[in-house]
């Protein structure tokens, strides 16, 4: 097996990786500041990634696209977190629950807006093509899409340890009580952050736009891999999204390369056995 | 009063599961015996969130590697004695595989872990399809001779759920039944107090996994084909509405509950084309608006046979990650176990 | 637990209106029923899935189905056609639920669909045991062949029956090696069966068998390892849909596009084209339904179908029309009758020509006809469609065999592609 063959399956594996933490980063978020399991996280994603397509394609614009998936994914997220998930608040499994149902409302809606042909999103130029690097060429969007998730990274790190709206987000999250009486508005940091996940999973959508396809069912197929990252990553974790994002990528692409046969436990096998060995993920605090 | 509504409103839910079939059409006879498996499932996932506050979200997973297991077996030409001692190894391996990596969480973590290994096995069903025929799934499975008759087959389902629901009422009463129960209202207290809660756990797991099991085996009987959309989130998600609409540990709120949502949803999609959204808008409501589920207005909270817990006493602690809040005020300690139902109910 | 005494009033509301509903739906249960034995007119049971993951293969059947009758009128002779829909949702629990309730229910006199081959197997193993004429567009080969049954007839071609033109081509026009992609479930094995049995029968070896899970997000894999063991054709056996269009991506993504290509029925369908474009110009593929051939049944279908839904019909859509058009025209033979013997007499129709060219059945009620090799070519107005550049005709399901000797072989399965 030659080098450069073997560097095109890793930069393979990346890429898929660099979506997965896309989406993994802002369902980790919600999870680990406001302890809220959002399963409507996929539908927002599917949301996002239709919305773009529709948009670029009835103006022309690819930023157009981009920017109106994000702003109406954010939009959705607002509305659903006031008017659905206030009324029960601070009961977990009733929150749980109603993210499903949710999920079962937008993608329905999906459905009969875009309809159920599966679409991706015409890339602009700069976008498409191929490098070239010595004996590997890999397309240009996919190293994109690495870059994109690393600049995410670091940015929601920056944002949660070095600014003041991270303070007060952690701050909200260890005592809450301490909060208020400090004349922080929890409600109103929840609401943020609920919008702001719902809009990186928009992101992410659009982003999968350009080498996946949006239609039924992706929604609930791409939580599944945003799951076991998070929970291999340690649950609410970033850093943690980010390892996991890689190892299920990685572990992803060379499955079916060495192990066809084996490659539907390939992802299921290092998350039991991190379960049991490490049951709060590689980078989860401990319980 | 409305200790004598409680168990009105049994005897009239027994009447129906009895009577109304009998003079059916077959449809309205498969609708209900649909009904009849799908509240089993609900019971497993009942069990485990009634008494030991644990609420999973992937039990599909189970009940479907039990019914693939009857599948391979009916397949390969085996024998009543071995399809059953095949679903019966199958469902103890899954289960104490959820058990296992299950059992040293709690509260949401156990949720979204029980979720993923149901997506898993469902991922599994899907590509493994050497064995599990893949999307086109295994056909060509008959129940045995005794029950092809479509009202046998409907009154044994619920015989067995009879005999599930009194097993499952007498096992409450039990040591280890007791020591869930602790695990619910307090599992730091039953940690200090030298219980191997992760043992206990397990246990739990694999007490609602042989029933899933059984209702995995009632369904690929019932439906005589197999395919993944058994295992799909989606079953393992409605069996918890069905929980949450029939009431969290009330017996038979899962009767209720699968009731309901096996008659709205098939109801709905013959005359509405938008009936996802219907039926998740409808979910939203009732968890928002009812909490306490349809079985907890039908009945007693203190007398009926049906006492529920409200919802609102699942999960409200965090598991997992954070550490664990002090338990509550009023948290049981163990002398008090026997009387936990009653405890509860100041708190409402 | 406020919240519980706040709420207590809606609770018991929405309880009663539940409960209402349900009376409700068993009250509708009841009065149903009513259409059968009406001599005026036939009522048609319609599965398909529309919502779901394979909502777009229901939409367009059922859109088919609505245009032939649109087209040609309801009424055939002096009975009038109604059709009542289901949706299965792509779930074959729920496919069975509706056949049950379609049959014993609604009563209706025949059932057409479903189209998933788990629901469709689901639904003709009830249907047959109840006598009601059944048609199906679904490629399941065994649905006519090991499981035959006398009251199905499908309206359409098996998995693997237009794939065996396939291989004898791709080794006269001179490949000797061949790499294969399929989905790696029935339909999968099924197509991959038809093109590997023809290519290794003329001569050729195939180098690799490569399968993907149902579902695959990322193809990258599969196209780095085609290119590595570089094959003198890759025959992609695809469902189509979200597969095929990701698979073309990175194929041509990591420029893989100097390896001729030859696709199954499915691969280059409408779906795709609509999604791929013009970057799908040229594309090879082995089918039977060309939207692109001169004929005056395919301009009908499809100048109309275009004319309301402003795309090309696709594969479903037209399986669709042409089980429409197969109901219309037994019915004018049975005088408007639907009994035990209505599949038999819809087996003895021929066309000189249909949407798929022209057809007649064989004894296992499955159809033999054309089978085209499409290129996809651009229209004038800019739009992409499958045309016709090579024809092979009376292609049958048994290939070139006896039946008797075909169904001597298991059916094809991931281990066994190649026929003995």
């Amino acid at each position: 097996m030659s080098l450069g063959y073997l560097s095109t399956q890793v930069l393979n594996g990346l890429s898929f990786g660099a979506l997965l933490f896309l989406l993994a980063s802002g369902f980790t978020l919600v999870f680990g500041l406001m302890r809220v399991v959002n399963l409507a996280h996929g539908a927002f994603y599917l949301l996002g990634g239709n919305v773009a397509i529709s948009v670029t394609a009835a103006t022309g614009s690819y930023l157009a696209g981009l920017v109106t998936a994000v702003v109406v994914t954010a939009l959705v997220g607002l509305v659903s977190e006031r008017l659905l998930l206030r009324p029960v608040r601070n009961n977990e499994l009733l929150e749980v629950l109603v993210t499903v149902g949710l999920a079962f409302v937008i993608a329905d809606l999906c459905l009969w807006a875009f309809g159920g042909n599966p679409r991706s999103v015409p890339l602009p130029e700069f976008l498409t093509g191929s490098v070239s690097l010595g004996s590997v060429t890999f397309p240009k969007y996919r190293l994109v899409l690495v870059i994109l998730a690393v600049a995410i990274a670091v940015g929601l790190k920056l944002i949660q340890s070095r600014t003041r709206i991270g303070t007060v987000v952690r701050a909200g999250v260890d005592d809450r009580e301490t909060a208020s009486s400090l004349g922080i508005d929890i409600e109103r940091v929840f609401t943020l952050l609920f919008v702001f996940g719902a809009a990186l999973a928009g992101l992410a959508g659009v982003a999968a736009a350009g080498i996946l396809t949006m239609r039924p069912g992706a929604d609930t197929e791409i939580l599944l891999f945003a799951l076991v990252v998070v929970i291999i990553g340690g649950l609410g974790s970033i850093e943690g999204a980010a390892l996991g994002s890689v190892l299920i990528g990685l572990i992803d692409a060379f499955s079916r390369l060495w192990l066809p046969e084996l490659s539907y436990f390939a992802v299921f096998a290092p998350m039991a056995l991190i379960l049991v060995l490490r049951p709060q993920g590689l980078l989860g605090k401990a319980v | 009063m409305r200790r004598y509504s409680g168990w009105a409103a049994t005897a009239v839910l027994l009447a129906l599961l009895l009577i109304v079939p009998a003079w059916s059409q077959r449809y309205v006879l498969s609708l209900f015996t649909l009904a009849v498996i799908t509240a089993l499932l609900a019971v497993s996932v009942n069990t485990l969130a009634g008494e030991a506050g644990l609420v999973s979200m992937g039990h599909a997973g189970i009940s479907a590697s039990a019914a693939y297991a009857v599948a391979w077996a009916v397949r390969d030409q085996h024998g009543l004695a071995t399809q059953l001692l095949l679903a019966l190894l199958v469902t103890v391996a899954v289960s104490a595989l959820y058990g296992i990596t299950a059992m040293r969480t709690s509260g949401l973590v156990f949720l979204m872990i029980t979720l993923a290994l149901g997506v898993m096995v469902y991922g599994i069903a899907l590509k493994w399809s050497k064995v599990t025929g893949g999307q086109s799934g295994l056909i060509g499975i008959r129940r045995p001779e005794s029950l092809l008759d479509p009202w046998a087959f409907y009154y044994f389902c619920l015989a067995i759920l009879a005999v599930t629901l009194v097993a499952l009422w007498l096992f409450g009463r039990s040591p280890l039944g007791l020591s869930f129960r602790g695990i619910r209202d307090s599992e730091s207290r039953m940690t200090s107090l030298g219980y191997a809660t992760p043992a206990i756990k397990f246990a739990a797991m694999m007490l609602s996994g042989l029933v899933a099991g059984t209702a995995g085996v009632l369904a690929v009987w019932n439906s005589q084909f197999m395919s993944p959309s058994a295992a799909a989130f989606e079953v393992s998600a409605m069996a918890v509405i069905i929980i949450i609409i029939g009431g969290v540990g009330a017996p038979l709120g899962p009767i209720i509950g699968a009731g309901l949502v096996v008659g709205i949803e098939h109801w709905l999609s013959s005359y509405v084309e938008r009936w996802p959204t219907l039926l998740g808008l409808l979910f939203i409501a009732v968890v928002i608006l009812m909490p306490r589920g349809v079985a907890g207005v039908l009945w007693d909270r203190r007398d009926g046979p049906g006492s529920t817990l409200p919802a609102t006493a699942l999960l409200r602690r965090s598991g997992g990650v954070r550490p664990t809040p002090k338990p509550p005020a009023d948290a049981v300690t163990p002398r008090d176990l026997t009387d936990v139902r009653g405890h509860h109910q100041k708190g409402s | 637990m406020r919240m519980f005494r706040s709420t207590r009033r809606s609770t018991r509301w929405l309880a009663a209106a539940a409960g209402a509903l349900m009376l409700f739906a068993t009250g509708c249960a009841e009065d149903a029923g009513g259409g059968d034995g009406d001599e005026s007119t036939v009522t048609v049971g319609f599965i398909s899935p529309v919502t779901g993951f394979a909502a777009a293969l229901g939409t367009d059947m059922k859109r088919g189905w609505e245009l032939y009758w649109e087209l040609n009128g309801d009424t055939v002779g002096d009975v009038q056609v109604q059709t009542t829909y289901e949706d299965d949702a792509g779930d074959p629990e729920v496919a069975l639920t509706k056949a049950r309730r379609l049959v014993e229910q609604e009563g209706v006199d025949m059932v057409a669909g479903p189209i998933l081959a788990n629901t469709a197997l689901a639904v003709a193993d009830y249907v047959a045991g109840q006598g009601i004429p059944t048609l199906q567009i679904t490629g399941a080969d065994d649905l006519t062949q090991r499981a035959f049954d006398p009251n199905i007839l499908r309206a359409g071609y098996t998995s693997s029956q237009s794939n065996f033109p396939a291989g004898t081509w791709a080794y006269d026009e001179g490949h000797r090696t061949a790499v294969t992609l399929c989905p790696d479930y029935a339909f999968g094995w099924e197509s991959c069966g038809g093109f590997v049995s023809a290519f290794t029968e003329a001569g050729g070896e195939i180098t690799k068998q490569l399968w993907n899970p149902l579902g695959t997000q990322d193809f990258s894999t599969y196209v780095s390892q085609i290119q590595r063991l570089d094959p003198d054709i890759v025959f992609i056996g695809s469902a189509g849909g979200p597969d095929a269009i990701l698979f073309y991506n990175a194929w041509q993504d990591f420029g893989a596009a100097g390896i001729p290509l030859v696709g199954n029925c499915c691969f280059a369908d409408e779906v795709f084209l609509r999604e791929v474009g013009d970057k799908a110009a040229g594309v090879q593929s082995f089918t039977y339904w060309a939207a692109g051939r001169e004929s005056e049944e395919v301009s009908t279908f499809v100048d109309a179908y275009e004319e309301r839904h402003g795309e090309v019909p696709s594969l479903y859509a037209a399986g669709s029309y042409l089980m429409a058009q197969i109901t219309a025209q037994t019915l004018a033979e049975t005088d408007g009758t639907v009994d035990d013997s209505f599949i038999e007499t819809a087996s003895g129709l021929t066309f000189d020509d249909s949407v798929y060219g022209p057809i007649r059945f064989d004894d296992y009620n499955n159809i033999v006809g054309n089978v085209y090799l499409t290129e996809v070519v651009e229209r004038e107005d800019g739009g992409f469609w499958n045309a016709p550049a090579e024809t092979f005709e009376e292609q049958s399901q048994f290939w070139t065999m006896e039946p008797e000797a075909y169904l001597d072989q298991p059916v094809f399965s991931r281990e066994q592609t190649q026929i003995q």
